[in-house]
């Protein structure tokens, strides 16, 4: 079928978002991420609204749209109810980030784990249809979430690592590590569901991945950009972070000079910002992945029989 | 308990496309859109050996209709006879029925004032005049039969019982389409 970008862009912000409450609910369970908690959820909800009105553009009648809670037993409305849960405690959450409310924020922060999770679980399950064999597995859900987490830990880890506690930095980037190892492995995944699902047929054949039309943005945008590119970026982040090169040789006077904590301080700072270059690279190479696997999912979806359209 | 169906007979279906034809122009069905369409299955085989057959294809009714269950708003509904239809006036245009639809037989109209999702209605409002659908009427090969499925006097029911009979494939959605086709080999699903 073809690519509904609309429904493309949705679930990639819609992933975003989640990821980034996914972030931010583990660091209200381990007590970190604090310095950066607010900017984090604003941009959760950002995305989340973006996404949600960029999906209103696939609609032929948005006029009607209320009519939507017709059938609660439908994968779309539940989608609606996952996206308006989360919209609210994430507004809760960034009302109660300005300010100091530990244990409402530490409660709202494992409902944004929760809905971070269940959201692009929902979202994926939304087009699971037996009509659609590339489409009608589990692992369709799992890619949603698994690239959502990529996307969103890579972010918090980036913002983290730029305007957070330095002290932070070394968990926000084994979280990103954690988010793109996972991205990785559940598009791998979807992959394999596609070169097994049933009732073969020459428009969702795998051959139309590894040397037919879509080589191109399997080969180069899912594996290079998606899966090759991140992971060496992500290691690198790590590697900066943890052996800053030194940016000029001001910051090796000054370490020198002031020596000790001050001078470790600075080169810590410096890994750091080296590493959030790192992981805003590792985001476009993810959101190029992102695009490519979900162009391939919408190409590859042909019903079982193709009768008229 | 009425349940409206069709049965076509494929030994008699000469190809002549009248039924994509008439259901147009009954339905006032626009360009690039079909209710209905004739499709052509074959030749296959060996010279001389070649067997070719058409196929009418369109919405199949389903017993248990995916479009229904996905729709958000209840505008793809199944009536208590068995027709499958769509509510206009709720349709957001969501194309989620057009995705789970296995057969390809749903449209999304894209004219300025629908943003809706077309499909073949079965005639209903001929039906509820007590009337065949327009396909029917018109098929000079006499192909097609309509009526109730459980009734074992019906015409559809006479059709069935008489000939080898096939469905398109069937992946939960249980179409209630029956195709008889004795002389060549069903290259479709079961």
């Amino acid at each position: 079928m073809a690519v509904q970008w609309p429904l493309l862009i949705f679930s990639i912000l819609l992933g975003a978002s989640s990821g980034i409450m996914v972030f931010l609910g583990v660091g209200e369970l381990k007590g970190t991420f604090k310095k950066v908690r607010f900017p984090l959820a604003l941009a959760a909800l950002i995305l989340l609204v973006v996404g949600g009105c960029a999906s209103a553009f696939h609609l032929g009648n948005i006029d009607r749209a209320f009519h939507i809670l017709g059938n609660l037993n439908s994968g779309l409305s539940r989608e609606l109810f996952g996206v308006g849960f989360a919209f609210i405690v994430l507004l809760i959450y960034t009302v109660l980030a300005r300010k100091d409310y530990s244990g409402a924020s530490k409660v709202l922060g494992v409902l944004a784990l929760i809905a971070g999770i269940a959201l692009p679980l929902i979202a994926g399950a939304s087009y699971m249809m037996p009509a659609r064999p590339i489409w009608n597995s589990a692992t369709l859900p799992l890619m949603y979430l698994g690239t959502g987490l990529g996307l969103g830990l890579v972010i918090a880890a980036a913002v983290v690592c730029m305007k957070g506690d330095q002290k932070d930095s070394g968990f926000a980037l084994k979280l990103a590590l954690t988010g793109v190892a996972v991205s990785i492995a559940t598009v791998i995944f979807f992959v394999i569901w596609m070169a097994m699902a049933p009732y073969p047929n020459a428009s969702r054949s795998i051959d139309r991945l590894i040397s037919g039309d879509l080589a191109l943005e399997f080969w180069l945008g899912t594996v290079g950009f998606g899966m090759v590119l991140p992971a060496i970026l992500v290691a690198l982040s790590m590697k900066s972070a943890a052996n800053p090169k030194p940016t000029s040789g001001a910051t090796v006077a000054v370490a020198g000079a002031e020596g000790g904590n001050a001078g470790a301080a600075s080169a810590t700072a410096a890994g750091a910002k080296q590493a959030a270059g790192l992981l805003w690279a590792t985001l476009i190479c993810l959101l190029i992945g992102n695009v490519a696997i979900r162009i391939i999912m919408y190409a590859m979806a042909t019903s079982v029989e193709s009768l008229i359209y | 308990m009425t349940h409206y169906t069709m049965a076509i007979d494929l030994d008699s279906c000469i190809g002549c496309h009248s039924c994509a034809v008439v259901c147009k122009q009954e339905n006032n069905v626009g360009l690039g859109t079909f209710y209905s369409k004739v499709l052509t299955i074959g030749p296959s085989g060996t010279y001389p050996d070649l067997e070719m057959y058409y196929l009418p294809v369109a919405c199949q009714h389903c017993e248990n209709p995916e479009c229904v269950s996905v729709c958000p708003t209840g505008a793809s509904y199944k009536r208590e006879d068995g027709i499958v239809l769509v509510d206009h006036s709720k349709c957001i245009g969501c194309q989620y029925c057009v995705m789970a639809c296995p057969y390809g037989v749903r449209t999304y109209d894209t004219a300025p004032d629908k943003g809706v999702i077309e499909k073949c209605t079965l005639c209903a409002h001929l039906v509820d005049d007590g009337k065949t659908p327009a396909c029917v009427r018109h098929c000079p090969g006499q192909a097609r039969f309509f009526g109730d499925a459980d009734d074992p006097e019906s015409d559809v029911s006479k059709m069935i019982a008489a000939k080898q009979t096939h469905k398109l494939t069937d992946v939960g959605n249980k179409p209630s389409v029956t195709y008889g086709l004795d002389k060549c080999t069903w290259k479709g699903g079961e």
